[in-house]
C-alpha cells in the first residue's frame, strides 16, 4: 500500500481527506506539528506528498524547495490560490502536479493514481472488477466470462464498472448519469436507455444474460 | 481671449475716466480754453492709458493662449500645472502658484484612493482564498458522507464557489495587474471542464448537450477562459426554455481566428435589451422574469474578454434562443512556429 504524506493545517480538512484517501487504501499520515517538518518528511519515508501552501512557520512554496534538495518524492501541491501564476511557480519549484481548492476528489484521486503510476509503475494496482464469473479488466476494456471474452465501448466500460462497484443496491438512473457526465461522458436519458441495452445485447452474445435489471421509476441493478 | 472680451472686462475703467473727460472737457470749454490745449489734455490723459491695456491686453493673451494650446493637445489635462511656463507678470505667476498648490493635493488625494483600492483588493483576494478553506472542507465532509441530503448541499456549496469565483474574478478585471498566462491551450479541456462543473444542472432540467467539433488549440489564459465559458453556460442554463432545452456548443476555424459558439433555445433576449447586455448591473427582462439575476455575468466575460484580447459577441431574439460567439485570435506567427 502506498504511503502519503499529507500537509495541512486546516483540521478539518486534514481529517477528512485523511478518512477519504485511507477508504481508498492508502496509508495517509498528517503532521500536526510543523516546526520540523523536513525532518518528519524525511524519516517517514512516504511514496508521496500532498501539499498546501499556506502553512503556518514556512510556507508550502519553501518546504517544496527543501524537500527537493533532498529527495525526489512526487509532489501535489494543493491550494486555494488558482492563478496560472500560481501553477506556474509550483512547477518551477518542482512540484508534480497541482490541483486547486475546493477539489473535485474525482480529480485529487485520479492525479494521485496517475503520479503514483508514473513514478513506481503500475505493479500495484488492480484493474480487474469481478461480479460472479464475469470479470471486467478496466486496462484493456474486455469482458471475460468462462472462456470467451468482449471488447466494449469506453461508455459501456463505465456504465458496468459503476454497476458493478454498486452491486446489490439499485443504482439511480440520476446517479449513474451524474457519474458519468463526471467522467466525461455527457449522456442524456434517451441515450442513456441505449447504451444501456446494446451493453445488455453485448453481454448476452457472450452468454451473460440478464445481469442488469431495470427497476422501473427507480433505476438498475444487478443483484 | 479675444480684445472684446478684454475691453468688456475694462469697461468700468474706461466709461469712468470718460466721464471724468467729459466732465473736464465741460468744464474746460465753459473756461473758454481753446480747443488745441483741449485735445493736449485728452491725450496727456488717454494715451498712458490706452498704452497701459494695450501692453495689458498682450500679456494676458500670450498668457492664456498658451495655457489654452497646451491643453488642446493634452490628453489628460490635468497634468496642465505640470507643464505650464513660467509666468513674467504678477497675476500669472500667483494663478500659476495657485494652479500647482491645487494639483499637488489633487494627487494626494487621488493617491489616497487608489491605496484605498488596493487594499480592498488585496483584501478581496485573501478573503476568497480563506473562503475556499472551509468550502473545501465542506465538500470533503460531504465526499464522506454521501446521502441525498449531502447531495443537495454539495449543489449549493458548488453555486457559493461560482459566486464568490465571480467576486475574485470581478476584482482581477478592475486592475492594470497582469495576473494571467497566455498559453496555447485545448478549447476542447476548457469547454468539457465547464460542462462537468454544472452537470447537475443539465441532468435534472434535462438539456440536451451537443458539443461538435472542438478541437482547436487557442491562445489564452485557461482558468479566465473557463471561468467566461462558465458564465455564458451558466446563462444558457438559466435561460433555458421548458420544453426540450438544448446547448450546441462549436466552433470554427478561420484563417486568423478561431470561433467558439455556444447556442441555446431559451427564453432569448428582448431586442431593446440586447444592446446593453454587458453593460454592468444590467438584469433586463429576463432579469425581472427571473429572480437570480446579478447582471454581472456577462459584464465580466466582456472585460475579461477585452483583457485577454479575445472578442465577445452575442445574439439573440425572444424564444429564439440565445447565440453567444467568443473569438480567440490566431496570430499568422504563431500559426508558423507551430508547424
Amino acid at each position: 500500500m502506498e504511503k502519503i504524506i499529507l500537509i495541512e493545517d486546516d483540521k478539518v480538512i486534514r481529517e477528512e481527506l485523511q478518512n477519504f484517501l485511507k477508504r481508498y487504501g492508502y496509508i495517509v499520515n498528517a503532521p500536526i506539528d510543523f516546526n520540523n517538518i523536513i525532518g518528519y518528511i524525511e524519516n517517514e519515508n512516504a511514496d508521496l506528498i500532498l501539499l498546501d501552501i499556506n502553512l503556518p512557520v514556512f510556507d508550502g512554496y519553501y518546504i517544496c524547495r527543501e524537500i527537493r534538495k533532498i529527495s525526489d518524492i512526487p509532489i501535489i501541491i494543493v491550494t486555494s490560490r488558482d492563478s496560472e501564476v500560481d501553477e506556474l511557480m509550483s512547477m518551477n519549484l518542482g512540484a508534480d502536479d497541482f490541483i486547486t481548492k475546493p477539489y473535485n476528489t474525482d480529480i485529487l484521486l485520479a492525479r494521485i493514481m496517475n503520479i503514483l503510476k508514473r513514478t513506481y509503475g503500475s505493479l500495484k494496482t488492480n484493474n480487474i472488477l469481478s461480479y460472479k464469473d464475469i470479470n471486467l479488466d478496466l486496462s484493456n476494456a474486455t469482458v471475460k466470462y468462462k472462456d470467451k471474452s468482449l471488447e466494449l465501448t469506453k461508455n459501456e466500460v463505465k456504465i458496468l464498472s459503476y454497476l458493478i462497484n454498486n452491486k446489490g443496491s439499485i443504482v439511480k438512473r440520476d446517479s449513474l448519469m451524474e457519474y458519468l457526465w463526471k467522467s466525461d461522458y455527457f449522456v442524456d436519458d434517451s441515450t442513456l436507455t441505449v447504451n444501456v441495452n446494446r451493453l445488455r445485447k453485448k453481454l448476452g452474445e457472450i452468454g451473460i444474460e440478464d445481469i442488469i435489471e431495470t427497476r422501473r421509476g427507480l433505476g438498475y441493478i444487478m443483484p | 481671449m479675444n480684445i472684446g472680451e478684454f475691453i468688456k472686462d475694462k469697461t468700468g475703467i474706461i466709461l469712468s475716466n470718460m466721464l471724468l473727460f467729459i466732465m473736464l472737457v465741460v468744464l474746460l470749454v465753459t473756461a473758454d480754453i481753446e480747443t488745441v490745449i483741449i485735445f493736449f489734455v485728452f491725450c496727456i490723459w488717454f494715451l498712458p492709458l490706452i498704452s497701459y491695456m494695450v501692453v495689458e491686453f498682450i500679456k494676458c493673451k500670450k498668457y492664456y493662449d498658451e495655457i489654452n494650446s497646451i491643453l488642446e493637445n493634452l490628453d489628460k489635462k490635468y497634468i496642465l500645472p505640470e507643464l505650464i511656463k513660467e509666468a513674467n507678470f504678477i497675476h500669472g505667476e500667483k494663478l500659476n502658484y495657485i494652479l500647482k498648490q491645487v494639483s499637488r493635493d489633487m494627487h494626494e488625494n487621488v493617491k489616497y484612493f487608489k491605496g484605498m483600492q488596493t487594499d480592498y483588493r488585496e483584501y478581496i483576494e485573501t478573503w476568497v482564498h480563506e473562503i475556499k478553506t472551509p468550502i473545501a472542507s465542506t465538500k470533503l465532509l460531504i465526499e464522506n458522507n454521501q446521502n441525498e441530503v449531502t447531495n443537495k448541499i454539495d449543489y449549493q456549496i458548488d453555486k457559493i464557489n461560482g459566486f464568490v469565483e465571480q467576486v475574485l474574478y470581478y476584482s482581477r478585471s478592475n486592475t492594470v495587474n497582469k495576473d494571467y498566462i497566455i498559453k496555447h491551450i485545448n478549447l476542447s479541456n476548457v469547454v468539457r471542464n465547464v460542462v462537468k462543473r454544472n452537470y447537475r444542472d443539465f441532468i435534472h432540467k434535462k438539456i440536451k448537450l451537443d458539443i461538435k467539433n472542438i478541437e482547436e488549440m487557442v491562445y489564452s489564459d485557461g482558468k479566465w477562459t473557463e471561468f467566461i465559458i462558465n458564465q455564458i453556460i451558466g446563462n444558457s442554463i438559466k435561460y433555458s426554455n421548458n420544453k426540450n432545452p438544448m446547448i450546441n456548443i462549436y466552433s470554427v476555424k478561420k484563417a486568423n481566428s478561431v470561433m467558439l459558439t455556444i447556442e441555446d433555445n431559451g427564453i432569448g433576449i428582448i431586442d431593446k435589451d440586447i444592446n446593453s447586455v454587458f453593460q454592468k448591473g444590467f438584469t433586463g427582462e429576463n432579469g425581472r422574469k427571473i429572480s437570480q439575476s446579478t447582471g454581472m455575468g456577462l459584464y465580466l466575460c466582456e472585460k475579461l474578454c477585452c483583457k485577454l484580447g479575445l472578442k465577445i459577441s452575442i445574439d439573440s431574439g425572444v424564444n429564439k434562443g440565445t447565440k453567444v460567439t467568443l473569438i480567440f485570435p490566431l496570430s499568422g506567427m504563431a500559426v508558423f512556429t507551430e508547424g
